[in-house]
């Protein structure tokens, strides 16, 4: 029975722990700041790649 | 910060980068819903990202880097929205994620340099970006795509500078930039060989404008595959013309039945007809609300999406059907309990013209810093008709009638009936005192009307605000110049204060 | 080379759209059709009683009011056109016949319409749905427009004789022009050729603006005129080009290509006679009105048909009047802000010069070019590269 409260209480703290820090990341716009980066990144992948241009 | 429309100071959020400083405060109920649906998306995203053809996709097309930007696409266009608005923008909004993460998984399925599934291809039909989907209702067993939709369209409304090296690769190559830079762009995409090689033929249709229609030439020759042209009337409004539009449409349909091996199944058409209607049903309920004082589903939440289901949809897909059913509930909820869509009302206006790509999210901004009411737009005044659910020889005529009165080619095709008396008729119907009149240069077809809507608007005592924008190239009129225009027009001739100061004048040029 | 005799007359004709000749078929009883593209069979517009006139706007300076109704982002073709009617210059037009083809050309039309231009108590305006597409059910339609939106109108509110034999006199006289003007194009052909291209283009422009039964016989005299001339020992061209675009109804245009050394040998442009002055076949099969629309539509090298078929049959055409009147090369031009020509322009100047091998020159322009010191050098430039990549060859 403890083993099971104990559980409880570990999954309970992990989801508060992981709402916390969603909800840090949606508020403060986390995400979307991330995303400018990895954008960058993205794009420097884009302009190496070859490519048959032409009409 | 608070539950109230106009609590945050909107234009505080932006700082010169890309994206906002943090997201809105809106109370606790609204704030939490919007967390959730925020979390719902990125649960729909990373899902895509799990398929392996997927990643490849992310990694080999240019255009997929834009949609890095999805969760601030939707902030964008849920930006100071409480209550019913706020709920009727996620479920349109996110619905139309889930639906482009479908589009594009499907893509990249039978994508040759992702999935791979070749048999999977075999069953595609390509449409063209502009074009209604209603003839594939008559093909259960093919899958339709329209193939610019994910790679140009949404990305240049999800990112504003999501096409502009496309637009770059096609004037590189002796393209003209007094174009369109919509067929500009799907052009400059298929010369740097970013579009998946995917589908057994194509389907191009004479769409919204000139430039469109000869972009697609030109483009097609790099798909190489069995290209129908379906060729169907511009003078949409003559009688003479609709019996030309039914052959045409036969034609099609023949053409993919040669291709394809697949039989046109008019039980399945009349199926999705049904459901169709039922959709146009609801819309031109949603359209009494907004005449009434009391307009719930407006602006935003009725543009991008009008454009999925009318004509993407086409439908094919019920769960449009239920999506809208939830829209309108919430709808009349918000009438009954006599919701403002902007802390305060001052201008009922209806929207003319081409919306701007990178700012759809323009009309937020009128409701917000000025309490203009986008009551409704020029592309969503699509056809409001129902269509034969039976009889066969009206299908065909109906299907017609569909591709001619397509988003905007209804109205920049078809002459002044439907280009600008309809405009006036639309805004006694709406009780409308102002029209915003989007001047998107490189459009032919609307800029030819100028000087008739300048007298015409003065006759009838309409406010007429000129907004000019490049519809997917910010460099010819950033969102910051087309707010110019209003804020001008407010302050010099209507001598009015914004409700949210913070609006007016916001660094945002470099925004997503 | 001597100077053709009509040439000086007809150049101060073509610098009026209200000119003598048509002012002549006027008072002789006749309607002046106003006509803005090809796509509406000009014979259909010829019908005795009648007389076709394509719109123009010769001597434009301001386009002010044009550009007010239109903006400045319209072909200024068509800004020159809603500024000459509001001058009141189109007033001498009976109707206009206008296709819906290009939207800044629709728009010209619809604002002529709307800001009353034109005011003769009969006057009216049809607007036709003209194919883009070249096959049989196009066709069908093309007969059922022309019908109701040419010959109908011109029947009920004129009486104009609408009948076979009506359209076969028409016919028969568009031959009649077509002949000659081909006849005199021939001599384009030759080494040291007896025709420039801007005279000829004088002539040519004259039969699409002009009562082309008052110009047959100016078109015979000149015929004659030219077999009898005797070209210049030294030719003043270096090079020969074909010239491909949208309207040039701009005299001035192929005269600034010719001053500057390459003589166009070949018109492929809306004014031209590459498509346009080709003879109608007639048969006894089918009825007149579904031959003649057929034609049009065969013959068509417009870039609004959009089927692959006649995609690609543009580029073979090009090619192929190169290759018969011996260009060195190809100078593609378009009006500023056309949709339609700016697309094909870039394509067909990537796959003339990739694919087929000819030296391409690719330029826009404004409706007037007369003093157009940029494209002087351009096409300097461009014929000096003909010489130089002839000199490689040899």
């Amino acid at each position: 029975m403890d083993k099971i409260k104990k559980m409880g209480k570990i999954m309970l703290i992990g989801f508060a722990a992981l709402f916390l820090l969603s909800w840090i990341i949606y508020f403060f716009n986390l995400d979307m700041k991330a995303s400018v980066y990895l954008k960058k990144l993205m794009d420097k992948v884009y302009d190496m790649r070859k490519r048959d241009r032409r009409l | 910060m608070g539950k109230k429309m106009n609590s945050e100071k909107l234009g505080n959020f932006y700082y010169g980068n890309k994206t906002k400083r943090r997201r809105e405060w809106r109370g606790a109920a609204d704030t939490w819903y919007d967390y959730t649906r925020w979390l719902a998306n990125w649960k729909v995203m990373a899902k895509f990202m799990m398929k392996p053809a997927n990643l490849k996709g992310f990694f080999r097309y240019r255009w997929m880097g834009s949609y890095l930007a999805v969760p601030d696409f939707v902030d964008r266009h849920t930006e100071g929205l409480r209550g019913p608005q706020l709920r009727i923008a996620h479920k349109e909004f996110d619905f139309i994620v889930e639906h482009v993460c479908e589009t594009i998984g499907n893509l990249f399925r039978a994508d040759p340099a992702c999935g791979n599934d070749e048999e999977f291809s075999k069953r595609v039909v390509v449409f063209d970006e502009n074009m209604m989907s209603q003839i594939m209702n008559g093909f259960p067993n093919l899958q339709m795509v329209c193939r610019e939709i994910p790679v140009v369209y949404t990305p240049s409304t999800v990112l504003q500078e999501g096409v502009l090296h496309y637009i770059d690769v096609a004037e590189e190559f002796g393209l003209p930039s007094d174009v369109c830079p919509m067929p500009a762009a799907e052009l400059g995409c298929a010369i740097d060989d970013d579009f998946p090689q995917i589908g057994i033929c194509a389907v191009n249709c004479n769409t919204t404008c000139d430039g469109s229609l000869m972009g697609n030439g030109v483009e097609a020759r790099r798909f190489n595959i069995p290209t129908f042209q379906l060729a169907v009337p511009i003078r949409h409004m003559q009688e003479s013309v609709q019996e030309y539009g039914a052959e045409e449409i036969k034609n099609c349909i023949k053409f993919i039945e040669e291709q394809t091996g697949e039989t046109f199944d008019w039980e399945h058409y009349f199926k999705c007809m049904k459901t169709f209607n039922a959709e146009t049903k609801l819309f031109r309920e949603w359209l009494e609300l907004s005449k009434t004082d009391y307009p719930q589903i407006i602006g935003n939440n009725v543009a991008l999406y009008r454009d999925a289901y009318y004509q993407v949809g086409g439908g094919r897909d019920a769960r449009f059907l239920q999506n809208d059913r939830e829209i309108t509930e919430l709808g009349y909820q918000g009438y009954e309990k006599k919701v403002l869509c902007a802390s305060q009302v001052r201008h009922r206006a209806v929207l003319w013209g081409v919306q701007a790509q990178y700012y759809t999210a323009f009309p937020i901004w009128l409701q917000n810093c000025w309490g203009i009411l986008p009551l409704i737009d020029m592309l969503s005044l699509t056809s409001t008709s129902y269509y034969s659910e039976d009889d066969k020889e009206q299908a065909y005529l109906d299907m017609a009638d569909l591709y001619m009165k397509m988003n905007m080619r209804n109205r920049s095709n078809g002459g002044y009936e439907v280009g600008v008396d309809d405009l006036w008729r639309f805004c006694e119907e709406f009780r409308a005192d102002m029209v915003i009149m989007y001047e998107h240069i490189g459009c032919k077809a609307m800029a030819g009307y100028h000087g008739i809507f300048e007298e015409q608007a003065r006759e009838r005592g309409i406010h007429l605000v000129w907004v000019t924008h490049g519809l997917m190239d910010p460099r010819k009129a950033s969102r910051k110049d087309m707010r110019g225009e209003v804020n001008r027009y407010m302050r010099a001739v209507l001598q009015e204060e914004p409700l949210d100061p913070t609006l007016e004048d916001f660094a945002d040029d470099n925004n997503w | 080379m001597k100077d053709l005799k009509h040439l000086y007359y007809l150049e101060n004709l073509l610098a009026e759209a209200n000119n003598d000749l048509v002012r002549q078929a006027q008072e002789e009883g006749r309607l002046a059709v106003g006509n803005v593209c090809s796509l509406i069979p000009e014979v259909l517009l010829d019908l005795p009683g009648c007389f076709s006139v394509r719109l123009r706007a010769p001597r434009t300076g301001s386009m002010e009011v044009g550009t007010y109704y239109m903006t400045s982002l319209l072909c200024e073709f068509c800004r020159a056109l809603v500024e000459r009617a509001m001058e009141g210059g189109c007033e001498f037009l009976d109707c206009i016949i206008a296709p819906d083809a290009c939207a800044a050309m629709n728009r010209a039309v619809e604002n002529m319409e709307l800001l009353k231009t034109c005011n003769k108590e009969k006057f009216f305006i049809t607007y036709s749905d003209v194919p883009m597409k070249s096959d049989e059910t196009a066709l069908k339609h093309y007969v059922k427009q022309m019908r109701l939106r040419v010959l109908e109108p011109l029947n009920k509110v004129y009486g104009i004789d609408v009948s076979d034999e009506a359209l076969q006199k028409a016919v028969e006289q568009y031959n009649r022009i077509s002949k000659l003007i081909r006849e005199l194009g021939e001599y384009r052909k030759e080494e040291k050729p007896r025709i420039t291209g801007y005279e000829f283009h004088v002539f040519c422009l004259a039969t699409y603006v002009c009562p082309k039964d008052l110009l047959i016989p100016i078109l015979e005299d000149t015929l004659k005129q030219v077999k009898r001339r005797r070209p210049d020992e030294k030719s003043p061209f270096r090079a020969r080009v074909v010239l491909a675009g949208s309207e040039i109804d701009d005299l001035d245009f192929i005269k600034l290509i010719e001053e500057n050394g390459a003589m166009v040998v070949a018109d492929r442009h809306c004014f031209g006679s590459f498509p346009g002055r080709e003879e109608i076949q007639l048969n006894d099969q089918e009825d007149m009105l579904t031959q003649i629309c057929r034609h049009y539509m065969t013959t068509g090298q417009c870039p609004r048909y959009m089927n692959t078929d006649k995609i690609n049959e543009r580029k073979d055409y090009v090619d192929k009047l190169a290759k018969e009147y011996k260009a060195d090369g190809i100078i593609y031009e378009q009006m500023k802000f056309c949709d339609y020509w700016g697309y094909e322009r870039m394509a067909a100047s990537y796959i003339m010069e990739h694919e087929y091998g000819y030296p391409v020159l690719s330029v826009d322009r404004p409706y007037v070019v007369g003093t157009s010191g940029q494209l002087r050098t351009r096409v300097q430039a461009f014929v000096e590269g003909l010489e130089i990549k002839e000199i490689h060859r040899r």
